[in-house]
């Protein structure tokens, strides 16, 4: 008997066993939701114009981080929405960022061009950020309190009335 | 009715049958092994052709009420439908569970009845193991369409109709071909691993013995792969993805078998000319098993959240025990008989063609490593902080892509050493031609507009392994032109068909070059725009221009389509007309869109039509263009005729070695 082989072998079979097991209890298509209430990960990256923005710098404020890509359609049907509660929410003092998923920044540039931008959007070259907030699918979401944990996480379009009813919440707060 | 309560009892009565001889056979082979008695074996082989013949009357039942639309077979009653057509009916067998499961037992039991066949008279003990191994896991499916996923109860009432299959499966041709290739994949894998079973059991392998595990797994491997890329075409061109490939936790499962068998493909070299590597092999065989056992289980069992969106059945918990089952099997017989195998292969020159084995199995493992860390993680972190996190093709790509450049670098530096020992000074002028091949690849990608560290490094390795690959096959024709002053038709012919296994296998890797080359170029210059046309209004995209000539509606049996056409100019030249549509399913009620898609050989106009308004006067197009996509699928038939060529019987090598092999093995 190779013990060696043995215990290899059980370490790695018997926990995924364990877990493919567990997976029956849950529901596959609850969304995930794993960052909130957890701090929201720091990010340093440039603006599309080369402007370095990170989360740190922004400690104390309301942020609202949208993950985004020019090819993506529910994308475009929230842009409006988020240009708009980002006129009303800046001068409350509401951070707005856009995030770029698996694109580029000639592409957004046009996009945002065509469509207009209230607020920078960030290039995740690495898309180190990207993988942080786990990030399945474009749109994502995150708004962040101003003790920096993130309160909530949108998957698919956001509707600038949610937004404007989290943020009028956290901003009394 | 009474011809359906009739269906419903003969279709169970075979499939009991074919349960009650797996089990015979099972024991019979297992007996044969172990006392290396032809009796035993002679009887193990007798019931492998009954269950096969059993399973194959039990399907042609299926199909046979599917086609005459008997609802009184309840799995008729829940994927037949009597709007559908002739073809979707047919191929409606594998459209649900209970009907896959019934297609996968009796590809299995066809299988072993092959492996029975074709080693009838040669290398008793370890065939007679393989089948008793083999046959056990058949045990296992007869008992699944016997009990959890029977499809042949019989309804009462009868409905008078059915509610079709899912419609995404209704949408094209593909669905003929998709899941039964990736099936012959999957369900192949059983014999390899009967085999791994087999040789631990005997204790031994020899150059013969490893000769045939090759062969057994090159079938089932290249199934694998074909089923692999057709389902990239078909998420690709017919379900209007834009993508051929997202990580999603069913593709992995599919790529992750397809890793390990690779691997071992590899392996089983060293072994044959090295005696090297044995238990490493074996280990390969039977994970690749479990791991399509994985795959099954991640399909089927509603655990993972996957665009092949099955609900939970009762067939995931009987899944997850085979598979601990097996996995515990497979420990034990490891950890009790590995060391038995032996190996006599110590030590490789740190530079040579052994090495880069060794290499690329390593990163073969950390490949499958990644992928199933990457898809299970999710699970895992669930289980211990009941929270949901995802992963997403991020992580994917920032592992995968550097794990197969270097991989695709390796199948240019292994080919280009010799065995054994070399002269280093002998090892760097073979590599002189690769590098020159590496470099004009990253001129010719920066001339036609190629930008970006990875995308050009990853056209590198494909230039350089291209040139090691070209060489192996035209060098030893040179030799014969040379020396013999043959003409060069004849030297190719006659040095490829002499060295078939080799050829092959080089033909297979100039069909992962193409597809390597492809993934680079579509995945890193991929364009899409979305724009809205009048009727009669044409717009500009690149050196295109589109223009919307008018909607069709067509209307069929199951469904009603909604056409968009679209004509298309490039560069002036006129393409044709590309048609889009949006497809009505009557009763599923749902819409889903048919891409039209123009290969050329540079790159793919793919358009999707996202709305129409009702009079069809103005409609929203996707337009994505994407380069060097054709060369995917044209790659992907490469390795399977490669594969071909490799693993097609040899009538002359069998006579030679059917002799030998009885010692040997």
């Amino acid at each position: 008997m190779n013990w060696k082989v043995m215990s290899v072998g059980l370490l790695f079979c018997v926990p995924l066993i364990f877990v493919l097991a567990k997976g029956f209890n849950y529901d596959p298509r609850a969304l995930p939701e794993e960052l909130t209430g957890e701090m929201a990960p720091d990010f340093s990256l440039n603006t599309l114009d080369g402007y370095p923005v990170s989360l740190t710098d922004l400690k104390g404020s309301v942020v609202v981080v949208n993950f985004w890509a020019t090819w993506c359609v529910p994308c475009l049907q929230e842009h409006q929405e988020l240009v708009a509660s980002a006129e009303e929410f800046k001068p409350k003092g509401v951070a707005f960022l856009g995030v770029l998923y698996g694109d580029t920044k000639a592409k957004a540039e046009v996009y945002l061009k065509k469509h207009g931008a209230a607020y920078p959007t960030l290039l995740d070259e690495a898309q180190r950020t990207n993988i942080d907030y786990g990030v399945a699918g474009v749109p994502e979401t995150f708004v962040i309190g101003r003790d920096g944990r993130i309160v909530k996480k949108y998957t698919g379009p956001v509707t600038k009335m949610e937004l404007e009813v989290l943020l009028n919440d956290l901003l009394t707060r | 009715m009474s011809g359906g309560i009739g269906i419903s009892l003969l279709g169970r009565s075979m499939v009991l049958i074919a349960l009650a001889v797996s089990v015979l056979g099972a024991f019979s082979g297992i007996a044969g092994g172990m006392k290396r008695s032809d009796k035993a074996w002679k009887w193990a082989r007798i019931c492998a052709y009954t269950a096969a013949a059993a399973m194959t009357l039990a399907i042609g039942l299926m199909e046979y009420a599917l086609i005459t639309n008997d609802f009184s077979v309840s799995y008729v009653a829940k994927v037949g439908s009597t709007t559908t057509p002739l073809w979707v009916t047919i191929v409606s067998l594998w459209s649900s569970l209970e009907g896959s499961i019934l297609l996968w037992a009796f590809v299995l039991n066809g299988y072993i009845a092959a492996f029975a066949y074709f080693t009838k008279g040669k290398y008793v003990e370890h065939s007679s193991y393989t089948l008793g191994a083999s046959l056990s896991v058949a045990v296992f499916f007869s008992f699944l369409v016997a009990g959890v996923a029977d499809p042949f109860i019989a309804m009462d009432p009868v409905p008078t109709d059915g509610p079709g299959p899912n419609p995404l499966l209704q949408n094209h041709i593909l669905m003929v071909i998709h899941p039964p290739a990736l099936y012959l994949g999957y369900v192949g894998m059983a014999v390899p691993f009967g085999m791994g079973v087999a040789s631990l059991l005997a204790g031994k392998i020899g150059a013969a013995w490893s000769v045939a595990l090759r062969r057994w797994i090159l079938l089932p491997w290249g199934f694998l792969t074909v089923g692999i890329i057709l389902g990239g075409w078909w998420s690709y061109e017919v379900l209007g993805w834009g993508g051929y490939w997202a990580w999603d936790p069913v593709e992995n499962a599919s790529f992750l078998p397809w890793l390990t068998a690779t691997a071992f493909i590899h392996s089983a070299l060293i072994m044959e000319r090295k005696d090297g590597l044995k238990g490493w092999g074996i280990v390969l065989l039977l994970v690749t098993f479990l791991l399509t056992l994985l795959g099954t289980f991640m399909t089927r069992s509603g655990v993972f959240n996957s665009v092949h969106s099955f609900t939970q059945t009762p067939i995931g918990p009987v899944f997850l025990a085979f598979l601990g089952f097996c996995s515990f099997v497979s420990l034990v017989l490891l950890s009790t008989r590995m060391d038995v195998l032996g190996s006599k292969q110590k030590s490789v020159p740190v530079v040579s063609r052994d090495s880069m084995f060794l290499l690329n199995n390593l990163l073969f493992a950390a490949f499958t490593f990644t992928v199933l860390i990457g898809t299970v993680y999710p699970l895992v972190h669930e289980a211990m902080t009941e929270k949901k996190l995802s992963i997403g093709e991020p992580y994917f790509n920032e592992l995968g892509i550097p794990l197969s450049i270097a991989i695709v670098f390796l199948m240019g530096v292994g080919p280009a050493l010799p065995w054994g020992n070399i002269d280093r000074q002998d090892a760097l002028k073979r590599l002189t031609i690769p590098v020159v091949g590496g470099i004009v690849a990253i001129v010719l990608a920066l001339v036609f507009g190629a930008t970006g560290f990875t995308p050009l490094i990853s056209f590198a390795v494909c230039g350089f392994a291209l040139m090691t690959t070209l060489r192996e096959l035209i060098e030893p024709a040179s030799v014969r032109v040379e020396r013999k002053a043959e003409s060069w038709g004849k030297a190719l012919w006659t040095t490829w068909s002499k060295t078939r296994r080799r050829t092959g296998g080089y033909v297979v890797h100039m069909g992962v070059i193409m597809v390597a080359v492809a993934v680079t170029g579509s995945g890193a210059f991929k364009d899409l725009s979305e724009v809205t046309l009048k009727e009669g209004q044409s717009v500009e995209i690149q050196e295109y221009r589109l223009t919307y000539t008018g909607k069709e509606t067509v209307t069929e049996s199951h469904r009603s389509s909604e056409i968009a056409k679209v004509s298309v100019l490039r560069s002036g030249r006129e393409i044709g007309v590309l048609e889009p549509k949006l497809n009505n399913y009557f009763r599923m009620g749902s819409v889903i869109g048919t891409p039209a898609v123009h290969n050329f050989l540079d790159e793919d106009l793919y358009l999707n039509l996202v709305n129409m308004n009702a009079d069809g006067s103005v409609v929203g197009l996707q337009v994505i263009t994407q380069p060097l996509v054709l060369w995917l699928w044209l790659g992907g038939g490469m390795m399977m005729v490669g594969t071909l060529i490799s693993a097609w019987p040899s009538r002359k090598r069998k006579r030679i070695s059917s002799t030998t092999q009885q010692e040997s093995a």
